[in-house]
């Protein structure tokens, strides 16, 4: 297990050496320039050249990013080109924003996508299944932008019954801050509902397939049982993979529904970064979502593994 | 953008379950007979004939600007109302279609070619070759869809090429993963050790005796991918990437009239929300009837 | 010996000679206020005068408005509430020196005060910590009396050492200084003097008649600070002599003020107001019809249709100079003749654009920075209306009789785009087929510099001008050969060496005068087309008053309150 782990760790290292590379690289191709967006589009070259030279953002990007790799590996995140503080709190706000609204989102899909998954299976072949088969395959490639519009035209314009931004008041309980993450969730909502729901179903389908549900059944135990005690266990497996690989986009990706429901999560902070040439804060943002990324597919895999031994065996990766 | 990997049972199922290939007849009747087939067909054949046909058969012209009617809610004139340049709607939204049937397939045709390549190879030699391209396809799978769609256009500049590139960016690794895992099972298998046994050359087993064996996985990521593709395809002209006013575009569209919803000027946005919805929706029922009728 | 003669004695011979155009009716009452306050006269003199000018005027110079303001209410203003503000989001950090975006500069001013201040809804500039000001003989030396009694929000009193080390500190080229855009070239450090501890003196490198407008509110950045202040910890303190004191800065987030009991104009009317700050528009908008703030500071039109004309909310309309210039390449073909360039200005039909893209907030524009909300902009100058027979003739006199095809590259901005679009049918029906290239701000800006910038090489290039006081920056940035910001590459000798003229000039008849030479100068070589000016638009809830806010997106809140 142990030699397990370390090599994924280590992979997962290497990845991100790679990551921060490829940042490095895009980073030097971007446009704009950090002190060209303070100072605005219309100040002479000669004060963005010397503001850039006050904060340093002339230096050869090689060296800022040796520099920025130095501190990052100790937890130093640097300051953002553009606002002068520190990274850290502001990436972890945003950080902290885009979790609260991944956390409602999964907290009404899963068990919906789990249930409508099961449920499919249990009815494999006929009507119903196809309609949740169908009507996940559809859901899930729908783009947040449609949905979002359809919602905001619906419940902001129309219904007027939900707040359409995100953003609550300063000060705010913890549950009027789910209220107002309501009507962005559900855009995620919809697109995770049918890799949910298909996971479930397929795994589900391979359960009641499998030779210790038929003992079981043959047994005389009741469907339920059998269903709850063994089928569920396996529907799981699939969801937990889905859930990990998800991270990526459900953190950094998410800048339409960011937009469209003004919330500050770090899709938004990340379009502004790269916009800005905020060096630091792009590489931060990127390399922070990365290690999120590379966290949550280790403990899926290492939860599915646990809790399906067929895999655990087999060298296949 | 939501970028991941496809259902697994599909590629499991299709080499663990076959026996051989499936006679290329019987497959495509039963894709054609299938019910979810049908209507994903009649829906994207209707916007295939608007993005060929529509500037012929639009009532208006899409580009036609009317200062006087402008932001007019849905009447008989204007089935769909004007947008605030007073462009009738509903001829934006036939048009529109164009545009986003031409970058779709050829980015996802880029990506599955390029992806496929890469997942034999990976698949095929593995090792260290394998476990390097992995780490950087991973990379490339962790970088935002904007960081590498603002680098692209920063290079190249905005247009509908940088918005096929973007898209083949992020997709060609998640359709090499795919195939990667096809490939590593077929090759275990004992025509691959025979051809090895006579002689044959690498790229001789690669593309000649593995490829035709993993299509079938290879032609569902596609299928499944073109849906992703519109998806991307959204995000990105909703950013300001890709067509250039005033040339009609589902996404760029609704960017460009969003600001109006909250004025109550719905139709403005609503209509090419649905086109795009039902475009997604008509190419993931074929998709499905494909995946469908190769599980068989 | 009568009131008028003895109002005249002790005047400088500028102020008298205002005095004498306004007895012999070359200068209009209001633009009277509006020059005599700009040298220094202060309110009352200026009413004195005008009442003793005869007509029945008041003595305070409240006659004109450029536009609407707030509400009226009965009774006399209540005390309390916080007031919820909707504004831009900063874009960098808040520091004095550098800030550039709206967002940025609209948080300057809710703490820190100018030496004057551009007051848009009056037309006026008023004294703000200055009493007083004169220029000498030529308008090279400016001689700024301070206010006595400021404080600031630390409790240390305002004098001059603190204004010479500010003005000293935005001018200086070391700094960088976004404050340079207005001042570079015409203050150095080393010209700003201390007379005494209440007295200010700044010799400028050459005359200019405006000077006032460069220390004043439209010179954004140029807050007052304590001596000694370290601008880039500005941001935690926000330390200035405003209505309002910092309590917290978010960024990205928020900003919350507290009233200042000991400010100078009285303790404001509210207790504290709540800034929200946006990436985007249709938030606020939303945030405001559902009653989550009760101001956006400044909207465009579109998307906010909602708002206009909808008696749940009060809408505060600012004339300005905030225009869209679109420029084509002197230097290139088929631009390099002038009857091309003015077929081109002569497709544009402007009052449409107008109403279709403003919805009807706006000035039409001639072709020249000279914003009719400008005093110095010379009215008599025929204003150019749409020709496309004309045009055709002059096309085909040049050599076009088909017409030809040209890129137009523009920005992400507004309505930008849509005016774009909008320019493109108006010269189709010429025969002139714009094909449109729409960047991102980033993208469409580059460099900045000639050569590196598709706003500044592009054949036609449509880009945005926010509003100044005075026209100056526009004229000689824009269009003089050495000129920063020329896009069209235009290169007159005539006009240079008139608009000299025109920014050296103090007094307004003769600024007028060579306002008309450069305007008409510019409706013959069209060297760039400007077809409107946008109007600042504020919107409030109906209960809200004494908002103040100006076109360049600076919103005050010391008089305001809630009923």
């Amino acid at each position: 297990m142990t030699k397990f782990i370390s090599k994924r760790v280590g992979l997962a290292l290497v990845t991100l050496l790679i990551l921060s590379a490829i940042v490095f690289i895009l980073g030097s191709l971007l446009p704009g320039d950090p002190g060209r967006s303070t100072l605005g589009p219309l100040a002479p070259e000669s004060a963005v050249k010397a503001l850039d030279h006050q904060y340093g953002t002339d230096k050869p990007l090689l060296t800022q990013y040796w520099v920025f790799i130095s501190h990052f590996v100790r937890g130093d995140m640097g300051m953002s080109n553009v606002y002068h503080s520190a990274v850290r709190p502001l990436l972890f706000t945003a950080i902290g924003h885009s979790l609260k609204l991944a956390i409602l989102a999964f907290i009404i899909v899963v068990p919906l996508g789990i249930f409508a998954g099961v449920f499919a299976a249990l009815h494999a072949g006929k009507a119903s299944d196809r309609l949740i088969v169908v009507a996940g395959g559809s859901s899930t490639v729908t783009p947040e932008l449609v949905s979002g519009i359809f919602l905001i035209l619906v419940f902001g314009l129309w219904l007027n019954v939900l707040p359409y931004s995100a953003t609550p008041p300063p000060g705010a309980s913890i549950g009027t801050q789910l209220y107002h993450l309501i009507l962005p969730a559900i855009p995620l909502v919809i697109v995770l509902f049918g890799y949910i729901a298909r996971m479930a179903r397929a795994g589900t389908i391979e359960a009641l397939g499998s030779d210790y549900v038929r003992t079981a059944v043959l047994k005389g135990l009741p469907r339920r049982t059998v269903i709850r005690r063994h089928v569920l266990r396996n529907s799981l497996l699939p969801t937990i993979t889905v859930i990990a690989s998800q991270t990526g986009y459900l953190i950094g990706g998410l800048f339409v529904v960011e937009t469209l429901f003004h919330y500050n999560g770090v899709g938004t902070l990340l379009l502004q970064a790269a916009t800005q040439k905020d060096y630091p804060m792009l590489e931060a943002g990127i390399l922070t979502i990365g290690i999120v990324y590379m966290v949550a597919t280790l403990v899926a895999d290492l939860l599915y593994s646990y809790l399906n031994p067929r895999i655990r065996y087999q060298g296949l990766e | 953008m939501s970028i991941d990997v496809i259902p697994v049972e599909s590629a499991g199922a299709v080499a663990a379950e076959r026996t051989g290939p499936s006679p290329r007849g019987e497959l495509l009747h039963d894709i054609v007979r299938s019910k979810t087939f049908i209507v994903g067909a009649v829906i994207v054949g209707f916007w295939i004939i608007c993005a060929i046909f529509g500037y012929a058969i639009a009532p208006h012209n899409p580009t036609a600007e009317n200062l006087e009617a402008i932001n007019k809610a849905p009447s008989s004139a204007h089935w769909f109302g004007t947008d605030q340049l007073g462009r009738d709607v509903f001829s934006r939204v036939i048009t529109g279609a164009r545009n986003i049937l031409i970058i779709v397939p050829l980015a996802v045709i880029l990506s599955t070619v390029l992806g496929t390549a890469l997942g034999l190879v990976m698949g095929y030699f593995r090792g260290l070759l394998d476990e390097s391209i992995a780490r950087v396809l991973e990379a490339f799978l962790a970088l935002p869809l904007i960081v590498i769609a603002l680098t692209a256009i920063a290079a190249i500049g905005a247009s509908n090429l940088v918005v096929i590139l973007v898209i083949a960016v992020v997709f060609t690794p998640l359709i090499a993963r795919t195939v990667r895992t096809s490939v590593l099972l077929e090759r275990e298998l004992d025509y691959v050790a025979a051809a090895r046994l006579r002689g044959e050359k690498s790229p001789y087993i690669m593309f000649v005796e593995i490829l035709p064996n993993v299509m079938a996985p290879i032609v569902v990521e596609f299928t499944v991918r073109i849906g992703y593709a519109v998806f991307a395809v959204a995000a990105l002209s909703f950013l300001g990437f890709g067509v250039q006013p005033p040339t009609p575009d589902w996404a760029a569209d609704i960017a460009a009239n969003y600001p109006l919803v909250a004025a109550g000027y719905w139709w403005e946005v609503l209509f090419a929300a649905l086109a795009l919805a039902s475009l997604v929706i008509g190419i993931n029922l074929i998709a499905d009837a494909v995946e469908g009728a190769i599980d068989q | 010996m009568s009131e008028l003669d003895r109002l005249r004695e002790g005047r400088t011979e500028l102020e008298n000679h205002y005095i004498d155009e306004l007895v012999s009716g070359n200068v209009s009452r209001r633009d009277f206020l509006r020059r005599g306050s700009m040298i220094g006269m202060s309110a009352p003199l200026l009413g004195a005068i005008l009442a003793a000018c005869g007509g029945a005027n008041n003595n305070s110079p409240s006659a004109t408005t450029s536009g609407t303001g707030t509400a009226p209410a009965a009774g006399a203003p209540k005390k309390g509430g916080t007031l919820k503000v909707a504004t831009q989001a900063p874009s960098a950090q808040v520091n004095p020196l550098t800030v550039s975006d709206s967002g940025g500069l609209a948080m300057l001013n809710q703490t820190g005060e100018f030496l004057a201040f551009d007051n848009n809804l009056k037309l006026m500039l008023e004294p703000m910590l200055a009493l007083s000001w004169s220029p000498n003989s030529d308008g090279s030396v400016w001689t700024f009396k301070l206010r006595p009694g400021v404080t600031f929000h630390n409790g240390q009193a305002m004098t001059a050492d603190d204004v010479v080390y500010s003005l000293q500190q935005y001018s200086d080229p070391k700094n960088a200084s976004n404050a340079l855009s207005a001042l570079g070239g015409v203050l150095l450090p080393s010209g700003v003097q201390k007379v005494d501890s209440m007295t200010v003196a700044f010799h400028l490198e050459a005359p200019v008649g405006s000077f006032p407008y460069l220390v004043s509110s439209d010179n954004y950045n140029a807050i007052i600070v304590p001596k000694g202040t370290d601008f880039s910890k500005w941001q935690s303190t926000f330390m200035g002599t405003g209505a309002f004191k910092l309590k917290s800065y978010t960024q990205n987030v928020g900003a919350q003020f507290v009233a200042n009991p000991s400010h100078w104009g009285g303790a404001p009317y509210l207790d504290g107001t709540d800034f929200t700050f946006y990436t985007s528009q249709p938030p606020q908008i939303l945030a405001l019809q559902g009653g989550q703030v009760d101001v956006i500071t400044q909207f465009v039109v579109q998307g906010a249709q909602g708002l206009l004309n909808n008696s749940s909310f009060t809408i505060i309309t600012l004339k300005s100079s905030n225009h869209r210039e679109l420029s084509m390449r002197n230097d290139q073909a088929p631009f390099t003749d002038a009857r091309v360039r003015q077929a081109v200005a002569l497709t544009m039909d402007r009052p449409g654009m107008v109403a279709a893209l403003l919805a009807g907030k706006g000035l039409l524009g001639n072709d020249s920075a000279f914003s009719p909300v400008f005093p110095s902009t010379n009215t008599s100058v025929p204003q150019r209306t749409q020709d496309i027979a004309k045009a055709k003739q002059l096309l085909t006199a040049a050599g076009h009789p088909n017409g030809f095809s040209v890129p137009l590259v523009t920005e992400i901005y507004q309505e930008v785009p849509a005016l774009a679009q909008v320019m493109k049918a108006n010269m189709a029906k010429a025969g002139i087929n714009a094909n449109l290239k729409v960047e991102t701000q980033t993208q469409y800006y580059g460099k900045s510099t000639i050569g590196n910038s598709d706003w500044l090489d592009g054949t036609m290039s449509l880009v945005d001008y926010g509003s100044r006081g005075v026209p100056n920056v526009f004229l000689t940035s824009t269009l003089t050969s050495k000129g920063t910001w020329n896009a069209a590459r235009f290169s007159n000798p005539t006009y240079d060496s008139l608009v000299k003229q025109f920014v050296a000039s103090v007094d307004l008849q003769t600024q007028r005068q060579i306002a008309g030479k450069i305007q008409t100068l510019l409706l013959q070589e069209t060297p760039l087309v400007i077809p409107y000016f946008v109007d600042g638009l504020t919107a409030s809830k109906t209960n809200v008053h004494g908002l103040n806010p100006t076109s360049i997106s600076q919103i005050y809140l010391d008089k305001a309150y809630i009923s």
